[in-house]
């Protein structure tokens, strides 16, 4: 008879092993292999590493019912071989890389004196181009001399010359004016200078044809001195350029010239 | 192998000496590639370069 509490009874299974006392040898295990998707190693450039990803429609290959892949990156990666990025003095496995060191270091430090080098000397082109933009131009070094072929200039003759912007006198002197600007008393003078510190040559008087009063322009060949005369405000200037009379304070200015040859004159 | 350590201890081993010969090595270069590119500047431009005509004018 069935009755409620009995029911457990007949819901319970008992299994129970009993050794059956023969002895029976190992059997070794044997494991199926397990099946491995084997990619074929086409190389490992950029288009055979395409080739292998997938395409087309993908289905679901692990999940519940799909037993899961399991990689064995130590095993199933390839190496790839860097032998084309090792020194050849050591890629053999026996070889002593104390023996190749210095060669070795040699190289390494030599590309880098090398690009320091270049490096140097690029520094310097681009700090010396930035500096030259600095100095005088061209045109600017062109127009700083004067050269002025002495036969043109008749004696007893002032020439006016454009020389950086400013009006050049240049006077043939006869040999009288020679003499008169010779025998002046220098201490008589406003700007005392003797004729000698003011010319090289004799004949020829080189000035600035600038007034050292306001900056006129003199007129050659007027005044009481013979020599210039400043319509500004009326310095007389003599034949050498030494103010004489008026509200100049200085005489007129001699720039820096030579007589390379015996016709020319060569100013600044 | 005796000329590579000897260049090596001589000249790479220390940063004072690299550094000197850097900068030695840096104005042979610089009067090298100039001579040279110049040299190479006028070959290609010859017969247009004010040398090459200032004669004639």
């Amino acid at each position: 008879m069935i009755k409620p509490a009995t029911v457990p009874n007949y819901l319970k299974a008992v299994s129970q092993v009993v050794s059956n006392q023969l002895s029976t040898n190992t059997q070794a295990a044997v494991i199926a292999k397990k099946p491995v998707c084997k990619i074929p190693h086409l190389g490992s450039s950029a288009i055979a590493l395409s080739k292998t990803l997938p395409n087309g429609n993908m289905s679901v290959t692990t999940g519940p019912t799909v037993s899961t892949q399991i990689r064995w990156a130590h095993t199933d990666i390839n190496v790839p071989d860097w032998s084309n990025y090792r020194r050849d003095t050591v890629k053999s496995p026996t070889a002593k890389s104390s023996d190749t060191e210095e060669s070795r270091k040699n190289f390494t430090y030599l590309m880098a004196g090398g690009l320091s080098v270049g490096g140097a000397y690029g520094a310097k082109s681009v700090v010396t181009q930035f500096i030259s933009t600095m100095s005088a131009s061209a045109d600017v070094l062109a127009l700083a001399k004067i050269e002025i072929k002495l036969s043109s200039i008749p004696e007893g003759k002032s020439v006016t010359f454009k020389w950086r912007g400013k009006p050049l006198f240049i006077r043939h002197r006869t040999a009288s004016e020679i003499a008169a600007e010779q025998a002046v008393a220098v201490a008589s003078l406003r700007d005392p200078q003797h004729d000698n510190e003011r010319v090289q040559n004799p004949e020829w008087l080189v000035v600035l044809g600038v007034c050292t009063h306001l900056g006129c322009v003199p007129i050659a060949n007027a005044g009481d001195f013979g020599g210039y005369y400043c319509p500004c405000h009326g310095s007389h200037y003599d034949a050498s350029g030494r103010i004489r009379k008026g509200p100049a304070p200085l005489n007129l200015e001699v720039p820096a010239y030579v007589f390379p040859e015996e016709d020319l004159l060569i100013v600044g | 192998m005796a000329l590579s350590s000897t260049i090596y201890n001589t000249i790479f081993k220390r940063t004072s000496t690299f550094a000197l010969a850097c900068g030695i090595s840096a104005f042979f270069f610089e009067r090298t590639l100039d001579l040279g590119s110049e040299t190479v500047f006028e070959k290609v431009n010859q017969g247009k370069l004010w040398n090459d005509m200032k004669d004639k004018l």
